[in-house]
């Protein structure tokens, strides 16, 4: 995991394109950084204003028990909003990129389940969730938004050096060597 | 000193020097990677806190209720004699689990609220679920009429919590008439009248979702959802005199009342789903789900009224109002 610090795959017969993209790449990592900061932020501030209908949202989903329904009705929210707040002040960018996109493919596997069950529910992704008519049912769209933010989340993993980041203050992802 | 032993112990230091490097490489990930957990522990630990206190339940109101009041569209209003407060209307469907997440915070904030006169509570029962699929609409529709006899005997309101208690999972036959009836008993209605009216009002259902069932064929679901009650039951060629004076067609009117008094081009008022909440005609966001933030909502607003009228008595043959029920002041 330590070893892709810079651009890892640059074409051998493109150094320009190489270049190109080693002045591009920190500037792509910041903006995934700043859209998951923006997506994470707002489902999770969404959710804590009622916290009845956060684990109603879970419990809609019809997968676990009362009580992890409540668990995790309660401290999703805030986990979204940690790491809203560490890839804003990018500490740990790879890792917690990497979490990102994990909670991302968690959430893709729990909106295909309740598709292929048959359940119309909303996702809950932002706000309140819970049931809504057949036709509004937006499974597509909530899996295709889903799986672009585990692309961007898979940017910041696999290129965590970024500008306006704690981890380069602390030293973690230096500029790479002229000609590295 | 040998030229190949300096070379060698070059070497040495220099790796020695790499290994170095590797090692404070490594405590300083392994430092920023704690100090990232930190975060994310204290952030959830803090919300987990807040959660548990903001989602606390109304504590249970064992008072004596408001005087409850059927109106003339078959709603019920729970108010104090006489009391100038904010109108709440609670627009609710039986088989909606955020309604019953609703219902279980709030129910009680909002009996207390009635019963010390500081809110004109205007319970609006509606089924959303009625352009659903079975079992959601036979669910929703059997208890929302039932719930609609229960206020003829004054005995609504705890109709009401006893149908949230007992709300069926999505997807499942829920609400069977036999419960309906047992439950009416439950809420302190011994008239026989209430469990004829429930078998009566179950076989309508059962007449209703056949309809839906034939129109859903014809014009597929998506069709149908978009469709009102009465296009449902012409869409499944049947006849809308069938559901004349019927408990459920008077859902089927509270339903079609909300989406005409709250419409579309109500803009922030426009009424998108159940639980809506609304205080003096102005829709509530979510932090009424909070016993906290509904008390205070209600109590920072000025008195409304009321827009519907006390039902008249009823025809001679159905059941008389319970001795509890008594016009609210207009």
């Amino acid at each position: 995991m330590d070893t892709v610090d810079q651009p890892s795959q640059p074409s051998q017969d493109a150094p320009a394109t190489a270049s190109r993209w080693q002045a591009v790449q920190p500037w792509a990592t910041l903006l995934s950084r700043l859209v998951l900061v923006g997506v994470m932020g707002y489902a999770g501030l969404s959710k804590i204003s009622a916290p009845s209908l956060s684990v109603q949202s879970v419990a809609a989903y019809e997968l676990f028990g009362d009580g992890l329904n409540q668990l995790i009705g309660y401290t999703l929210p805030f986990f979204e909003i940690a790491l809203a707040v560490l890839l804003l002040v990018g500490l740990a960018t790879r890792y917690v990129g990497a979490v990102v996109g994990l909670v991302m493919l968690v959430f893709i596997a729990g909106i295909a389940s309740a598709w292929a069950r048959g359940l119309t529910i909303d996702c809950g992704c932002f706000g309140t969730g819970g049931q809504v008519a057949a036709g509004d049912t937006e499974y597509g769209v909530d899996i295709a938004r889903d799986a672009a933010f585990v692309l961007l989340a898979g940017i910041v993993m696999i290129w965590p050096r970024s500008p306006f980041a704690l981890d380069r203050v602390l030293g973690l992802y230096p500029e790479p060597k002229a000609g590295a | 000193m040998s030229k190949a032993a300096r070379r060698a112990s070059r070497e040495r230091l220099k790796q020695e020097r790499l290994r170095q490097q590797q090692r404070e490489k490594r405590n300083r990930l392994l430092a920023i990677l704690g100090a990232a957990v930190v975060v994310v522990a204290l952030i959830v630990g803090g919300g987990y806190l807040y959660m548990t206190t903001a989602g606390k339940q109304a504590e249970g109101y064992t008072g004596a209720l408001a005087p409850q009041t059927r109106q003339d569209d078959g709603s019920v209003v729970m108010a104090k004699e006489g009391a100038k407060a904010p109108v709440v209307e609670v627009y609710a469907d039986y088989q909606c689990p955020a309604c019953m997440q609703f219902e279980a915070t709030n129910s009680d904030t909002l009996k207390k609220l009635a019963a010390d006169g500081d809110a004109i509570v205007h319970l609006r029962p509606v089924s959303i679920f009625a352009k659903q699929a079975a079992p959601l609409n036979a669910n929703s529709l059997r208890a929302g009429a039932a719930a609609r006899a229960a206020a003829d005997y004054g005995k609504f309101v705890e109709y009401n919590d006893i149908l949230f208690e007992n709300q069926p999972a999505e997807g499942s036959e829920g609400f069977p008439a036999d419960d309906l009836k047992a439950w009416g008993e439950e809420a302190g209605i011994k008239d026989p009248g209430f469990a004829k009216r429930v078998d009566a009002e179950s076989k309508v259902v059962d007449t209703y979702t056949d309809l839906y069932g034939k129109a859903v064929a014809k014009a597929g679901e998506e069709q149908v959802a978009a469709m009102t009650p009465a296009k449902i039951i012409a869409a499944g060629g049947g006849s809308a005199a069938d559901f004349d004076g019927t408990y459920v067609q008077e859902v089927f009117d509270a339903t079609d009342g909300v989406n005409a008094r709250y419409g579309p081009d109500s803009g922030d008022n426009a009424f998108t789903g159940t639980p809506a909440v609304y205080i003096n005609g102005a829709l509530q966001g979510q932090d009424v789900f909070r016993v906290d933030a509904l008390t205070e909502a209600v109590k920072s607003a000025k008195p409304g009224e009321v827009d519907t009228k006390p039902a008249e008595p009823q025809p001679s043959g159905s059941p008389s109002a319970s001795p509890s029920e008594s016009p609210v002041e207009k």
